[in-house]
């Protein structure tokens, strides 16, 4: 028997959540979240190659929470499979042993199930090491589910056992702690998505949001990317603080983005009559870390004609597309991770000064708290907050 | 389970702070990153105090057992602490009454007869009737007022024995029915860790004359600090003193606890953590608040001086003095000692309504600079809060406003001593004479209810520790006329504060606000 | 802005209004999380929670009851001669349990009968929480061992039963689960008896996942058997074992008749109400099945 928190489907909570959660966010925690605590047998060993994983510390991550507030896309609701476990960053120990990969060794999960995972011959994109690009994530011998943490049959990281495909795991070195190692993962989306900015020698970008995906997209900008000048846009104290620590040449607020933009780069400001203000020129790149309209709205007002915003958060809708088409500007997607991302978000993981991100980690029984933590984590000067699973039985 | 005290710091999570001031209290935001040193909770109080306090008097330290000491026809004299013990007054029965009464059931099966009961006022205002009834009970009261239930007056020279000279060549002079007496029972509350031992009894019931060897500026700023006796000049004098008493006269000492209960319970957010405040707490705070500050002044004071505290017993020690003091401090420091770990730019203390000297009075600005650098500046060990040549900031409207009844002197004093100086080496030799020996001064703290003339010195000397220790004192929301007229410069806000601080300082201090009252005791590492 | 105004933004802001309580970071060492307060359920006991709660019992709950399934209740002759307080246990295997048990109850022990729930579960939400101390006069009991309550001690000691299911949770496949040994424990301390009672068809007529009765007024068989006492010096794990025992027999007992299983019990070959040891969907399959429907009802409108 394991404890797990687990999502299901309640049409009523989604509505709720939707209508009310953004004023009173304290009932996303409370009686809205369509979120439950569980004691229930593991997740079954779907076959070969699979291996059961003791979470150890499991992270919340902005989409988990834009999920339980019932504000992500429609569009998702045939790549997931009800009910499921949250939890995709998740650091861990195996139960089983693998080839290579002992029993009781300490892992993260990359958590995109492709074509390996579900046991079918590789795809394309799966061919060329593009997992995030799979086409099979609905099909196979697994409930669909497009990662771990979104699949009925693998469990998640918010419970005390999950499964995981050998081609998921990445064993931790020993010397890497478990508060550096459960942001691997949302290092390698950060990686990704610097990768997905292609920045050319001293090019200048824009990272709007800094949140964990914001602050540690502009960590790898600065560590793995030519990037010249790097605006950060911050909200609060100790993400500016942080978004300084990790490289950025410029941190403004979310009034300034324009102002400070047009200076750097010498652009020009125009002031709809309605709107944002928007720059004509502006950053080569600008990449959204949040998802909110907003947040789009931003990063396509201050790109550069010709130039490329990257989505690394998940869209929200009702955004004005006008800058994309009149700046003919490359609209970049970047979700999870492809490539070596892993291996080099764990080089990254022991090197960069994390020390901070992880701010506080809850047992699973105090999952409300742990969410309303999350939800007003920026505010609360918490990058990321987690489930702790190490005491749990 | 009584948590122990700890220290804060302030992050983003953190609600403002609950910070007394004057009459009033308010919140206060603090800039991230500053420490907020919280006393340990109130520890359980002794279930069975009738109890402890037999086993106490029959199971002394270092002595026989009281009713080993009484015998017919002997002097017995009982003294005890004032009403500036404790703060705020206790809830009846107070301790003191509960103690007495045991002594003197014991006493009367002895058949003692010649029994006398001394409140130990030293150069304090004389207690009335309704003060003195309120806190030996009414039984003690109607048996023993006015005759053989007294104040105790320093300046009665009929009745006060000169027992000699220390080896420092401190003269020796106490109440003469005391000294006399076979056997002198004192009855203490032991509230801060400079209470107690002999300054009970060699300070309590002595006269000017004695007092001016450790009273002066030069010993209080030697004092690091009052309350750690361990490296207090004035309790090393005390205590020269105290041997010379034990050579005439024995001495039973009794010596009382309290818990942290300061406040009664529908006043309960003052004493709870802030992030721990239920919706309740906040209600009641918003509510209190808002209430006490529509009053006017009378009405205002009167609610606070009405307050009685929930104190309960934690311990009670009797026998010889040093042992029993020794214990006593034990228990203090298990209810008000927190470990600090280094000195802070900045010290921030809310200073409340109430100090030693204006139980149902007046705090006036003498006073209210005696309780945050005297008193509270002084909670300390091994080192201060502050650092040398740091700043303290402190909450108190200062108002410019005196009792007539009992700060007669204060007016004086400040008036002309320190419109000519605020330094206390200086206006010692110059002014402290005149006031101590004043016949005015004498008459009315003889006859009225008016502290001694030479007392708002002593005040000003409590002080002197930290207006040495310190660069600037800054007030927040302080009558600037009477800051002024202090030396010292007042701030509308504790914004502003910080930024006159910034010259002394620098623009980003490290700050350390301690959340007191109830009290506690920062042991600096 | 207006000093007022001033105080009540200083109040919502900094405690977060709508939020839920968080310590500061540094204050977390300090701050006692683990001792979570119990809910509070004393309540639910009082003199006009008690009035409601026979009204909702009667009133609304048996009768939905006796619409939604077929109930049939064997062996409530043990309450003749049996006093209270007592522990009440049963296998578990659907949320129609509690309420079947308390309908079945005689009136007069169902004033006085509480019921231990799930403290992470039930009273992990305040409207969950009332919602069922109300209705099935539940207390919490925590199932991971977070310290020890001293709830269930009062509630014996002032005269209450209560109704433990010792698995701890649902069945999820209609078979019975190891009995956790809280409910021996108590029955020794307090050396009350234990009355055991076998349920059956629950699962069948509601399993894990339904919140309603399936449609066709399934069988549900409610079957009380003799108290167990404890013995002198009997240990927790053999009274539980005991209790098992006869919850199993119990279960034989209902689904043939009361000597076959007595026969079998004696010859040690009592079916295990864990069910085989077989495929899981056998047991499942198994399961679903329910008893068979034995009331014969009078169809006049045939």
């Amino acid at each position: 028997m394991i404890t797990a928190l687990e999502v299901y489907r309640s049409l009523p909570r989604y509505v709720a959540a939707r209508a009310i959660g953004p004023r009173i966010p304290g009932l996303l925690a409370g009686p809205l979240a369509p979120l439950r605590l569980v004691h229930r047998d593991g997740p079954r060993n779907p076959g070969d190659g699979w291996v059961r994983v003791r979470p150890r510390l499991s992270g919340i991550c902005g989409s988990d929470l834009a999920t339980l507030s019932g504000h992500t896309s429609l569009y998702f609701t045939p790549l997931v499979s009800m009910p499921f476990v949250p939890g995709h960053e998740v650091v861990g120990e195996t139960l089983d042993d693998a080839p290579g990969i002992p029993a009781g060794s300490r892992v993260v999960i990359n958590p995109v199930l492709g074509c390996e995972a579900r046991n079918l011959d590789k795809c394309a994109a799966c061919r060329n090491g593009q997992r995030n690009r799979c086409d099979r994530i609905t099909v196979g011998h697994l409930s669909p589910g497009l990662q771990t943490g979104y699949c009925a049959d693998t469990g998640g990281g918010w419970s005390g056992q999950l499964v995981a495909h050998t081609s998921q795991l990445h064993v931790v070195p020993d010397g890497l702690p478990d508060e550096r190692a459960v942001l691997v993962e949302p290092l390698a989306c950060a990686i990704h998505i610097a990768r997905r900015a292609g920045l050319t020698d001293g090019g200048s970008a824009l990272v709007v949001g800094a949140g964990a995906v914001g602050l540690l997209t502009a960590l790898a900008l600065r560590e793995l990317t030519p990037a010249g000048h790097v605006t950060v846009v911050a909200k609060h104290g100790k993400q500016a603080e942080l978004a300084r620590q990790f490289g950025a040449s410029d941190v403004v607020s979310p009034g300034d983005v324009a102002k400070a933009v047009r200076r750097s780069t010498r652009a020009l400001q125009l002031e709809p009559e309605r709107g944002q203000a928007y720059l004509l020129g502006g950053v080569d790149v600008a990449i959204d870390a949040v998802g909110s309209r907003a947040s789009i709205d931003t990063a396509l007002r201050t790109a550069k004609a010709g130039g490329r915003v990257v989505l690394g958060g998940v869209p929200g809708d009702g955004v004005d597309m006008t800058p994309a088409w009149f700046r003919e500007l490359d609209v970049t997607g970047a979700y999870a991770s492809a490539g070596d991302a892993f291996d080099v978000a764990i080089k990254l993981a022991a090197e960069a000064p994390l020390d901070d991100l992880v701010g506080v980690a809850y047992p699973l029984d105090r999952w409300r708290e742990a969410l309303d933590h999350a939800h007003d984590g920026g505010r609360l000067g918490t990058l990321k907050v987690a489930f702790d699973l190490r005491r749990a039985s | 389970m009584s948590r122990p005290g700890f220290v804060l710091t302030v992050d983003e999570r953190t609600p403002p702070m609950l910070m007394h001031s004057g009459e009033s209290f308010r919140l206060q935001e603090f800039p991230l990153g500053t420490r907020v040193v919280y006393p340990p909770e109130s520890l359980p109080g002794v279930v069975d105090v009738d109890e402890a306090i037999e086993q106490a008097l029959l199971n002394p330290i270092d002595s026989e057992p009281l009713p080993a000491l009484l015998r017919p026809g002997m002097k017995l004299t009982i003294a005890f602490d004032d009403l500036s013990l404790p703060l705020p007054p206790m809830r009846k029965p107070d301790i003191r009454q509960r103690v007495l009464e045991h002594v003197l059931q014991h006493a009367a099966d002895a058949g003692v007869d010649d029994v006398q009961l001394i409140v130990a006022t030293a150069l304090h205002r004389r207690m009335t009737g309704a003060e003195i009834k309120a806190v030996v009970g009414e039984r003690v009261y109607r048996s023993f007022w006015p005759d053989n239930l007294y104040n105790f007056d320093a300046e009665d020279r009929a009745n006060l024995a000169h027992l000699g000279t220390t080896d420092q060549g401190e003269d020796v002079e106490i109440s003469k029915r005391a000294a006399e007496s076979d056997l002198l029972v004192y009855v203490n509350v032991n509230l801060v860790a400079m209470d107690g031992g002999w300054k009970s009894t060699a300070i309590g019931l002595a006269s000017y004359n004695s007092l001016r060897h450790h009273h002066n500026a030069h010993t209080m700023i030697h004092s690091r600090s009052f309350m750690d006796p361990r490296h207090s000049e004035l309790h090393s004098s005390a205590w020269r003193m105290g041997r010379i008493i034990n050579e005439h006269v024995k001495v039973f000492q009794i010596e009382t606890t309290l818990n942290n209960d300061a406040f009664p319970s529908q006043y309960g957010f003052l004493t709870k953590r802030e992030w721990e405040w239920s919706l309740r707490d906040q209600a009641m705070f918003l509510g209190a608040k808002r209430g006490i500050d529509l009053l006017p002044t009378k009405q205002k004071r009167q609610i606070f001086q009405k307050m009685e505290a929930p104190y309960q017993l934690t311990g009670i020690s009797a026998g010889a003095v040093e042992p029993v003091h020794h214990q006593t401090l034990e228990r203090v420091h298990r209810q008000q000692l927190v470990e600090v770990d280094g000195q802070a730019d900045v010290l921030v203390m809310g200073l409340p309504y109430l100090c030693p000297y204006n139980v149902n009075s007046v705090m006036n600005p003498i006073l209210a600079a005696c309780l945050g650098l005297g008193y509270f500046f002084n909670m300390y060990r091994n080192k201060p809060l502050v650092r040398e040549g740091g700043v303290i900031i402190l909450d108190h409207p200062v108002p410019w406003e005196f009792s007539t009844l009992h700060h007669p002197s204060y007016v004086d004093f400040f008036d002309e001593v320190l419109a000519e100086s605020t330094d206390p080496k200086v206006i010692g030799p110059k002014f402290e004479q005149q006031y101590a020996t004043d016949p005015w001064y004498t008459h009315l703290y003889r006859t009225s209810h008016a502290y001694h003339g030479v007392h708002p010195f002593y005040m000003w000397y409590w002080c002197a520790h930290a207006l040495d220790h310190v660069g600037q004192v800054i007030w927040v929301g302080g009558d600037r006329r009477s800051v002024a007229r202090m030396g010292m410069r007042s701030a509308s806000t504790f914004a502003d504060a910080l930024e006159l601080a910034r010259d002394t300082v620098g623009s980003s201090p490290s700050i350390t606000y301690t959340h007191n009252p109830p009290h506690l005791l920062a042991d600096v590492r | 802005m207006t000093s007022l105004q001033k105080d009540l933004k200083s109040l919502s802001r900094g405690w977060r209004w709508g939020h839920r309580k968080l310590p500061p970071h540094s204050a977390e060492p300090h701050h006692s999380f683990g001792e979570r307060k119990e809910f509070p359920t004393d309540w639910a006991r009082s003199r006009p929670a008690r009035a409601a709660r026979e009204v909702i019992l009667r009133g609304g709950l048996t009768p939905l009851i006796y619409r939604e399934t077929t109930t049939k209740v064997e062996g409530l002759d043990v309450f003749d001669d049996l006093e209270g307080p007592c522990i009440i246990v049963a296998n578990h295997t659907s949320h129609l349990d509690t309420a079947l048990l308390l309908t079945t109850l005689p009136v007069e022990w169902q004033r006085k009968v509480t019921v231990g729930a799930a403290a992470d579960y039930f009273f992990d939400a305040w409207w969950r929480a009332i919602g069922s101390a109300l209705v099935f006069a539940t207390f919490p009991i925590e199932r991971h061992g977070h310290g020890l309550s001293d709830t269930p001690t009062k509630l014996i000691e002032s005269g209450w039963s209560i109704v433990m299911f010792p698995e701890g949770t649902r069945s999820p496949d209609g078979w019975t689960r190891r009995f956790r040994p809280g409910a021996a424990a108590l029955a020794i301390t307090h050396d009350i008896p234990v009355l055991p009672v076998a349920i059956r068809g629950s699962y069948a007529a509601m399993p894990k996942g339904r919140g309603w009765p399936k449609p066709g007024r399934p069988p549900v068989h409610v079957r009380y058997g003799r108290p167990i006492r404890p013995k002198d010096g009997e240990g927790t794990l053999q009274l539980n074992g005991r209790i098992a025992t006869s919850i199993e027999t119990l279960l034989d007992e209902d689904a043939s008749d009361w000597y076959a299983a007595a026969l079998r019990a004696s010859a040690g070959e009592t079916p295990a109400s864990s069910g085989p040891q077989v495929a899981e969907w056998r047991r499942v399959w198994a399961s679903t099945a329910g008893p068979e429907n034995t009331e014969q009802r009078a169809k006049a409108w045939r």
